[in-house]
């Protein structure tokens, strides 16, 4: 399972997430691959993103059972908690420093 | 502008979603997005990359846009008729490794080699050896008889009166309900495996079994899973009042195709069996050398990268 997320992103890359996964909502992109894929989507999503922010989560051996990377300025942002990887939620003001 | 995204490259099959059926609506591209719109104006996006082909029905309207994408991601358009019967094909631009077509032409015109390719497909649908000392008629001939058996116990087996295989393409609505059924399902193993036989570089007319058809090599692959997938599933929905059986039917296959993981073993299988013809594989170098080289793809063998 993978799902990937786009926010603010230009049309032809939610185009080109729409070649192989399913818009299930607006930027919402959900499907079913492997390493190698996976790898290739969000490189497709690196290059297209521009000034967009976008997150990825698949389905790993990881305790939680999940992994996930993020790209692009988001108030969420992910955090090291004691070994797990937690989302930490910044303040507005320093979201706007961020860059949003 | 900033710089244009990555090309696009083919998955592999064993990725995929089997087969996907669309009617009546015009196929296009939006925002480089295989898209179909239907009379009302609604747009459905369709993963096109992830799908191992595309079964065009009766209405479908397809845009040179949306040909070019399904040809850049490697899937297969078949162009079927009403439930099933096959008109035309294209989409995926098959023969790009010369080597692998050297090699199993080499492999069809060499009697020996030919014979025994043939008996591994035979060892692969029978699950047992086949008879000493046949030719490729008589194992023919043995193969036939069996069928008719094999089908005549599955129709037992569901409580469907059976007959013989037998249809009219100029008269689709005479056939009865079994073989209406029998049709939609073969159907999409053909639109499968001619999907595999392409991606694994292999040229679909070039038969062992089969031969002088533009897909006869697509009919002796699909014949080996025949029995096992799409066979059963004809006959269950055929021994059972369903309203629209050819839905019914592909729908069942799909669903078989997943249970006995068909696409992830189809190509490997292709491979085993042609390795039994016992002729060296070519080596590649030297054989598909081209002017310039070409990127490294994440699909099969037989996609352009």
């Amino acid at each position: 399972m993978l799902v990937i997320v786009l926010e603010n992103a230009p049309p032809r890359l939610r185009g080109r997430m729409a070649i192989w996964l399913l818009e299930i909502r607006a930027g919402v992109y959900v499907g079913a691959y492997n390493r190698k894929i996976r790898d290739y989507l969000w490189q497709q999503v690196e290059e297209g993103l521009e000034d967009g922010n976008a997150v990825m989560a698949w389905q790993a051996a990881a305790e939680a059972g999940f992994d996930f990377v993020t790209l692009g300025a988001n108030r969420r942002v992910p955090a090291e908690f004691d070994g797990a990887k937690l989302v930490s939620f910044l303040p507005p003001a320093v979201s706007e420093e961020a860059g949003e | 502008m900033s710089q244009p995204l990555p090309p696009l490259k083919p998955l592999p099959i064993k990725e995929r979603l089997s087969v996907l059926f669309v009617e009546r609506c015009q196929l296009d591209v939006l925002d480089g997005a295989f898209v179909a719109v239907d009379a009302t104006g609604v747009r459905t996006h369709i993963p096109v990359g992830g799908v191992a082909c595309l079964m065009l029905e009766p209405g479908v309207r397809v845009s040179h846009a949306a040909c070019k994408l399904a040809a850049q991601v490697g899937t297969l358009l078949v162009w079927v008729g009403e439930a099933g019967v096959r008109l035309y094909s294209a989409g995926q631009p098959g023969g790009a490794r010369a080597d692998r077509l050297l090699y199993q032409a080499r492999l069809a015109l060499d009697e020996d080699a030919r014979l025994k390719v043939v008996r591994e497909m035979y060892r692969r649908r029978f699950g047992e050896e086949p008879p000493q000392k046949r030719s490729v008629e008589q194992l023919r001939g043995i193969e036939g008889a069996r069928v008719r058996a094999m089908y005549q116990q599955l129709a037992q087996q569901y409580g469907v009166k059976w007959q013989a295989r037998n249809y009219d393409r100029e008269d689709w609505d005479q056939a009865d309900i079994p073989n209406r059924c029998l049709s939609a399902a073969t159907a999409c193993l053909y639109g499968v495996t001619e999907a595999a036989v392409l991606a694994a570089g292999y040229a679909p007319a070039i038969g062992f079994i089969h031969s002088g058809k533009p897909l006869s090599f697509v009919y002796d692959v699909a014949d080996v899973y025949k029995f096992e997938t799409v066979v059963p599933v004809a006959f269950a929905v055929a021994g059972k009042p369903v309203h629209n059986v050819e839905r019914e039917v592909r729908q069942r296959c799909r669903d078989m195709f997943r249970k006995t993981r068909l696409l992830e073993r189809i190509i490997p299988d292709i491979e085993t069996m042609l390795d039994a013809g016992g002729l060296d594989r070519p080596e590649a170098q030297g054989v598909v050398d081209a002017a310039f080289p070409e990127d490294e793809g994440l699909g099969d063998v037989g996609h352009r990268a």
